[in-house]
């Protein structure tokens, strides 16, 4: 498996569009969010943290955008409540939405890694390979959804981040990410692999329940769904169904519909066509009530 | 001169810098195609030949140990390969279970040093021998339950693939390469890939694009005589063994 191979075989395994070129048998992982149900209470983020063994970088490096979240709140106010509408309680009318690695089908990053580190995988999620990777960052730079992280330091050996006594809490199924590598949401792949081991072990497939994210796990008012898109039966296709949003689609039909289709479905960036495999249900705003 | 001693002062600085840069970082050695790793030195010289050895024919019951094994199983002390993606290593208990009840070997300095160590209610530390980069993932129990469980091979057999012939080492050496090409040695062999993506093998879905047949391959069996137009591709699924 020469560099040769590789970079002359470069294009087979994209996406361009997804379904068409490859099919998604048996496994095809996808999400959906409920921003209705999202407090904004960043327990999916600490759960992340946890599971994924990501570095608590501190306020400093978080200030030169050296945070490593791969999951994060992002936090969006109504113009006519927030700080700029100059009401008594500015901090009224938040509205939260988590954002994490959308694990895109035809995903941007994929196309410029100039050492091939990041991957799709048969069940339609985006890898990345630390050990393969070099750190050029341009992954992160070519991400609309800016959801990559490079480690600027040697985190395990930085002070304060893992003491000693620490690194006993350490997920031993995620690698220990060194400097230099990019990293990103991996819908808990460590996860993934158990499940589908144990269900092989069976002589059946993953059912729907038989694994959740950390994130999904941790979450209170269980706003994240996560599961097998291919599966008919399972709690995350049946949303999307629902919600009439299809993955290979660029704008979904139910959208051009005059007046709206009063679903709450959506994805993000869907018209630059990275066929984002996370759905978001738009929340229930007062005034629509 | 002064242009000199700036340069001097400038190159200094540089190797100064690099240093102790290559300092914050220590990495473990990594191994090659011609090294097995480092030499483990463990803290009781474990005899696995004497453990897991062939009995030896013409001594029935086994009373000198520089000629015949026990024929124990791996898994009666790796007790979690069966069942996990780890193996494991017994605990001590496992070792005193048995030695409290063999009288003959009591006062062997071996056992004696383990008895210590039971009294002490201290774990023996023993050392990794098969000690993988972080980010490879390898599972026991997938492995075991093919090859032991669905194909009846006999364990020391199975296990033998990765770990050697262990039965005839004293202390356990690493005699396997372990590196990625070792692995995708078996895996291109044995489970080809299909132009569909899934592999003909016992209705396993791998993903090993190393050889992916090309295109056209009839019916998605892989025949002999198609071998030879697989072309070797990039990675696919990565994550597979990589974490």
């Amino acid at each position: 498996m020469s560099v040769n191979n590789l970079l002359e075989n470069w294009a087979q395994f994209r996406h361009f569009h997804p379904v068409d070129d490859k099919p998604h048998d048996p496994y095809k992982w996808a999400m959906s969010i409920d921003l209705d149900a999202c407090t904004g209470c960043n327990a999916c983020s600490v759960a992340c943290y946890a599971e994924n063994n990501l570095p608590v970088v501190g306020k400093e490096k978080y200030q030169h955008g050296h945070v490593m979240h791969w999951i994060r709140i992002e936090r969006y106010w109504d113009e006519s409540l927030g700080v700029a509408g100059g009401g008594d309680f500015p901090e009224q009318g938040a509205q939260f939405l988590p954002m994490m690695c959308q694990q895109c089908e035809a995903a941007p990053c994929e196309t410029v890694c100039p050492a091939a580190a990041t991957n799709h995988t048969a069940d339609g999620l985006n890898s990345q390979i630390y050990n393969r990777c070099v750190g050029s960052r341009y992954c992160s730079a070519n991400c609309p959804f800016k959801v990559r992280y490079f480690n600027w330091y040697d985190y395990p050996t930085t002070d304060n981040v893992w003491p000693a006594e620490m690194n006993q809490q350490l997920n031993p199924d995620v690698t220990v990410r060194s400097k230099g590598v990019m990293e990103k949401c991996t819908f808990c792949v460590q996860r993934l692999h158990a499940a589908k081991g144990t269900a092989k072990n069976e002589g059946r497939l993953v059912h729907d329940g038989d694994v959740q994210t950390a994130c999904q796990q941790a979450c209170p008012t269980s706003a994240i769904t996560f599961g097998n898109l291919v599966d008919p039966e399972s709690k995350v296709h049946k949303q999307w169904q629902s919600q009439q949003v299809e993955l290979d689609k660029d704008a979904q039909v139910k959208d051009q519909k005059e007046g709206g289709s009063g679903l709450r479905g959506y994805r993000i960036f869907e018209e630059l066509r990275p066929y984002p495999s996370v759905m978001y249900l738009e929340r229930v705003r007062e005034s629509a009530v | 001169m002064r242009c000199l001693l700036s340069l001097f002062v400038l190159l200094m600085g540089l190797f100064a810098t690099v240093n102790s840069y290559a300092a914050d970082a220590p990495q473990p050695a990594l191994t090659t195609e011609d090294s097995s790793g480092p030499q483990v030195v463990q803290p009781i010289e474990f005899p696995h030949d004497r453990h897991a050895g062939l009995r030896n024919p013409s001594d029935p019951t086994n009373s000198d140990p520089l000629k015949g094994g026990m024929e124990i199983d791996c898994m009666y002390c790796h007790t979690y390969a069966r069942r996990s993606a780890v193996a494991g290593i017994p605990t001590l208990q496992k070792c005193i279970g048995c030695h409290q009840s063999i009288e003959s070997v009591r006062n062997k300095p071996r056992i004696q040093e383990l008895f210590k160590y039971w009294d002490a209610k201290k774990p023996v530390p023993w050392k990794k021998v098969h000690d993988m980069p972080d980010f490879v993932r390898f599972n026991h129990e997938r492995h075991i339950k093919r090859f032991v469980e669905q194909q009846n091979r006999p364990t020391q057999e199975a296990c033998g693939y990765c770990h050697g012939d262990v039965k005839q080492m004293t202390v356990a050496r690493r005699s396997k390469g372990l590196t990625m090409g070792w692995c995708a040695n078996c895996h291109q062999k044995d489970h080809p890939v299909t132009a569909a993506g899934g592999t003909p093998v016992g209705n396993q879905a791998y993903w090993y694009s190393f050889q992916k047949p090309v295109a056209g391959t009839a019916g998605g069996e892989v025949k002999a005589q198609d071998t030879n137009n697989i072309k070797a591709q990039g990675p696919n699924d990565c994550w597979q063994c990589h974490k």
